[in-house]
């Protein structure tokens, strides 16, 4: 076997895919040459390398991965959240960008004129209330004073 | 000697209980392969914390995802398929260039004699030396994310190219292509190295 068939296959000798006829021919070769010999000790030394290095960084993490179960389960956890839950806790912000909106409207004013319904001054009085429901509402009092109620549901605007 | 031999339930009975319910079952699956399963993500990914995260996650979407697992498979390379998708969409994340160009002042090259060499044979030996240690980090970063993976599952896990491929869902042949690429590269690498 000569120097560029053996570069072929030194791979595969090095992995232990070769037929034990071709492994022999390899081996022969690689008794008899010395820069073939020299090219397969230099790639087993990769996989030497790379196996001590993973160690060294494995060795190094070794205090992180001690409690890697806790914070798996944690994920595993958060996972198994019932949908709806995860659901309402995606879209909690809608009342709060509706309350927002809602009170753009009233008091924005725009080109000189006055949205419908802002008040006449800014003498209005807010309440704050606490409710079951997501509605923000605007509730005329009859009496030239429009009181903006605002209603937050479960304490979230 | 297998889980088995020593003592230890094989990683299908893990699978089974775990699957039945049993926290615990996978709790000791986990176990069993997070030392490794790190060290490929290391490998990937580059940064430890990043790479302990994407162990986390892997093992999160394997708990999950258990079912899928079909019996008579083994149960690492079919962890190892999620792993090393997460570690490489993790990688591709977080790099802002995609590759990192290669060191080529750690190769001090042609001139070094192979007999002055002297490399460790310990990762106590390794973890003294920081300029290879650290030029190693820096070789495998530099290495195609796709090369590194494949290099790592070969010489570090020991597994088959024929796992490879599956793992990867690639031919043999390009597993071979990029190991041969990966070794040749790391090699060069190492080539230039002299103690002192």
């Amino acid at each position: 076997m000569d120097c560029t068939k053996t570069r072929e296959m030194i791979h595969d000798h090095i992995d232990g895919r070769l037929p034990p006829d071709a492994a022999g021919a390899v081996r022969g070769h690689l008794g008899a040459c010395r820069p073939c010999a020299a090219e397969e000790e230099e790639l087993r030394r990769v996989g030497d390398m790379l196996r001590l290095w993973s160690a060294v960084q494995v060795g190094e993490r070794e205090v992180g991965l001690s409690p890697l179960w806790t914070r798996v389960r944690a994920g595993i956890e958060e996972r198994r959240e019932p949908g709806l839950a995860r659901l309402l806790r995606r879209w909690f912000w809608v009342p709060a960008a509706a309350a927002v909106a809602v009170v753009a409207l009233l008091f924005y004013p725009s080109n000189g004129t006055r949205a419908p319904f802002h008040p006449k001054s800014f003498d209005v009085t807010v309440e704050s209330l606490e409710s079951d429901t997501a509605t923000v509402a605007l509730v005329d009092k009859g009496e030239g004073l429009p009181r903006v109620i605002w209603i937050i549901e479960n304490g979230k605007t | 000697m297998s889980e088995k031999e020593k003592g230890h339930p094989p990683d299908e009975d893990l699978v089974r209980g775990a699957l039945a319910g049993d926290e615990g079952a996978f709790r000791d699956l986990m176990e069993r392969y997070k030392r490794r399963a790190y060290g490929v993500a290391r490998g990937i990914v580059g940064d430890p914390d990043e790479a302990q995260d994407v162990v986390q996650d892997a093992f999160v979407k394997a708990y999950y995802r258990l079912k899928d697992f079909r019996f008579g498979s083994n149960f690492y390379t079919w962890f190892y398929r999620l792993l090393v998708n997460q570690a490489i969409d993790r990688w591709r994340k977080v790099s802002r260039s995609p590759t990192v160009p290669f060191d080529d002042a750690w190769i001090s090259g042609e001139t070094s004699d192979p007999e002055a060499m002297v490399y460790p044979k310990t990762p106590e030996e390794l973890a003294e030396n920081r300029q290879l240690s650290e030029g190693l980090t820096r070789a495998i970063a530099a290495l195609p994310e796709y090369h590194r993976t494949v290099i790592l599952l070969r010489e570090v896990e020991g597994l088959a190219y024929e796992e490879i491929a599956g793992i990867l869902d690639c031919s043999v042949g390009t597993v071979m292509s990029r190991l041969h690429y990966a070794r040749a590269k790391l090699k060069g690498a190492l080539k230039g190295f002299r103690e002192g």
